[in-house]
């Protein structure tokens, strides 16, 4: 009978209670709550991290035919994909801003990845490169399109462009750099075609390993694929551990390291991609 | 990597080969991918080996846990090992998850999505436990998992919302993704996943061990009970925006508990973390201060954070201390009024509760029909903690009159109303009265009025 009349709490540790811990004070206002619901399991979803992916894509004249074709079908595609990313906590949007003549958003805000349908685009006009990062640069605020009371992450932004911008693009360029959105966000763009020019694409997601190219239809939908959802899978969660070496990370130690990921990731898969394109005779 | 397609056949280690049928989902580390092998169906966890340190000790590793076998049937572990592909890509086979679990991924959303295939449109579905006692089981029997694996000198590395099922009906789990269980103080490169690591990893200084599952199981255990990040408050909101340096502060070097005593600047913000607020209220405070002292005193000091046996003995004893009114109320005793130190009273409909006192215990056992003496209450070294000992039914041949039921394969020792000591044997029962005692022979615990 050596467990009788043992209490449950004589554990070999000593129960917690008497550790002296004492509980935090809580605001009265608390309690108005439990006259109206006090069931354990009402719960609503966990509070969830949100993600926006803004799309910006070039829709002036010549982007007409198979590009904007291939585009809206891998764009209808990709949806499915995307969703998989948020898992419990994220809750990822989606904006896409079209710029030809001139700007248009898709939808009035970001909409929800669940709720998301993709509206077909048509392409005709020029290039106001400039114009789309400014009215960007506008819409990345707390004030407009990242106003999500929780807590965000840093915005996806995927620039997918066919030619040489129209209008001034350095003045909207430099409007966005002053945008901190912007400059946590994780940047990469999209050339298409031979009039595409790299450099400048570069000079808007910061650094040429998150800028890739495509020339054919079949490249032009794996390319959307891969950015957008390596993008998406990096920027709907937080930093991976870095390599410990057993010395305490400091805030250079972890800056823009999303972006770098980024920018490793898309190279490794567009160079095996690309491997799959080598003919016969070359690369001996 | 080498990604499969369906069809696809792959070589198993021990011989014969599985025939990928489907895809079942893709994670940081590769794709999980359902496969036919020995006509059976299993689920193949397949490697993306280029992200993967040293893919050989990894494969070894498994191996291994794969010889040792799982340390119980909680866990959804390595089966068979698949021969490596020419450029050294592998996986293993597991079985699959049974319909009956959801993912606790799921839970905590509240929904599960599930696609149509004809319109590719996404549904929501609702994920949420039946009744209080499934999900206190559930507790008990994640604290038990862990328990029982770092017992068998292991730690699970990356403990975190993805990693477990969890039936909804009666609070069993199955702990899934054991590919990176390794003997305590190995690492084969999983850091874990954020908001689940322990700050000492978030910050460089420590690899994940037995120390840091500990961390990373009350996180699991705070979210499953209270809705919400343990360490997600005013202060990280005023940040807006979590970047990787405000990653590092609030996770890492600058964390603090949303319900620090000492610490008020990171409360759950109302409209944010209306779950965190209303459920903190509800549980009773021994539950609290183990949360407290986790994410205060054990944010710094690993030493200092709960055992997984605290955790297993503190959630059989709120089991127990749930009432279900007739009123519809489902809660814990500290959610009802004390009349005396005997009975309890509903503060909505005024239903009161006798108790029942056991002897290897200090807190009384409310009674309502319906309440249950769960054999690990008297047997503490069990690992099972869905067998029923006894439950509280109505007489079917006297309708009004009140009961346990011996549900165990064991005969009890009862006072009746006459005063005299009866044998009560397995599917018997006895009435309650004033005097009544039971005495649960083979376990040397006796419960009375």
């Amino acid at each position: 009978m050596s467990k009788k009349n043992k209490p449950a709490n004589s554990a070999p540790k000593p129960p917690v209670q008497e550790q002296q811990t004492k509980l935090p004070e809580l605001p009265e206002d608390d309690f108005d709550m439990l006259d109206f619901d006090d069931d354990p399991l009402s719960a609503t979803g966990v509070s969830r991290k949100s993600l926006v992916i803004f799309f910006l894509i070039d829709t002036s004249g010549s982007m007409k035919g198979t590009k904007m074709g291939e585009l809206n079908t891998v764009m209808e595609e990709l949806i499915p994909e995307i969703r998989r990313v948020g898992e419990a906590d994220t809750e990822v949007k989606i904006a896409v801003l079209t710029f030809s003549t001139g700007v248009k958003w898709m939808y009035a805000e970001p909409i929800a990845i669940e709720e998301f349908e993709w509206q077909r685009l048509t392409a005709s006009g020029v290039t106001s490169m400039g114009e789309a990062f400014k009215e960007l640069s506008m819409r990345m605020s707390r004030n407009s399109f990242l106003n999500s009371p929780s807590l965000s992450f840093a915005p996806v932004i995927f620039l997918m462009t066919d030619g040489y911008p129209s209008d001034d693009y350095k003045e909207g360029l430099e409007a966005l750099s002053s945008n901190s959105w912007y400059k946590f966000g994780l940047k990469a763009a999209l050339g298409i075609g031979n009039e595409a020019n790299d450099d400048m694409l570069a000079e808007f997601t910061g650094s040429k390993d998150t800028v890739v190219h495509a020339y054919s239809g079949n490249q032009l939908a794996q390319m959307i694929k891969i950015v957008a959802v390596t993008a998406s899978q990096i920027g709907s969660k937080s930093m991976t551990l870095a390599d410990q070496n057993e010395q305490e990370l400091s805030d250079e130690d972890v800056y823009a390291s999303k972006q770098k990921m980024l920018g490793q990731q898309i190279q490794e898969l567009v160079s095996k991609n690309e491997s799959d394109d080598v003919s016969f005779d070359s690369g001996w | 990597m080498t990604e499969l397609s369906i069809g696809q056949e792959v070589e198993i280690e021990n011989g014969g080969k599985a025939k990928v049928t489907g895809i079942i989902g893709s994670g940081g580390q590769g794709v999980v991918y359902s496969v036919e092998y020995n006509s059976m169906s299993w689920a193949l966890k397949w490697y993306d080996i280029s992200k993967m340190k040293e893919p050989a000790a990894f494969k070894n590793n498994i191996k291994k846990n794969i010889e040792d076998g799982a340390p119980s049937n909680k866990f959804l572990w390595p089966k068979y090992l698949t021969k490596n592909q020419p450029d050294g890509t592998f996986g293993y086979l597991m079985e699959l998850k049974p319909d009956s679990f959801d993912s606790f991924v799921d839970i905590l959303n509240t929904y599960k999505l599930k696609v149509d295939p004809l319109t590719g449109r996404a549904v929501k579905h609702p994920v949420r436990f039946t009744d209080l006692s499934a999900m206190v089981t559930a507790a008990i029997n994640i604290s038990n998992a862990f328990r029982q694996l770092h017992r068998a000198g292991k730690s699970y590395q990356d403990l975190n919302d993805g990693g477990f099922f969890v039936n909804v009906n009666t609070g069993a789990i199955l702990v899934c993704d054991c590919d990176n269980i390794a003997p305590d103080g190995s690492n084969f490169g999983i850091g874990g996943k954020p908001g689940y690591m322990a700050p000492e990893i978030v910050r460089g200084l420590a690899k994940p061990d037995v120390q840091t599952d500990k961390y990373s199981l009350a996180v699991v255990l705070f979210k499953l009970l209270f809705r919400g990040d343990p360490m997600e408050g005013e202060k990280v909101i005023k940040d807006v925006c979590l970047t990787e340096a405000a990653e590092l502060k609030h996770y890492g070097s600058q964390a603090v508990f949303v319900y620090d005593p000492d610490n008020d600047t990171n409360r759950p913000v109302r409209g944010i973390h209306d779950n965190v607020i209303k459920f903190w209220r509800l549980y009773p405070d021994y539950i609290k201060y183990a949360f407290i002292d986790s994410f205060t005193k054990g944010l710094t000091d690993p030493n200092r954070r709960l055992i997984e046996n605290e955790w297993q003995k503190m959630f059989v004893r709120l089991r127990y201390e749930i009432i279900t009114c007739p009123c519809g109320r489902q809660n814990f005793t500290s959610m009802f009024e004390a009349v005396d130190d005997k009975t309890y009273k509903c503060p909505k409909c005024g239903t009161t509760f006798a108790t029942l006192k056991f002897s290897n215990r200090e807190q009384r056992m409310p009674l309502y029909i319906g309440s249950k003496i769960y054999e690990c209450e008297l047997k503490p070294e069990t690992d099972d903690f869905a067998a029923v000992a006894g439950e509280l039914v109505e007489n079917k041949l006297k309708p009004g009159v009140l009961g346990i039921k011996n549900c165990s394969d064991e005969t009890w020792r009862v006072r009746m109303p006459d005063g005299v000591y009866y044998d009560v044997a397995p599917g018997k029962g006895c009435p309650i009265w004033q005097g009544l005692e039971i005495q649960f022979e083979d376990s040397n615990v006796s419960a009375w009025i």
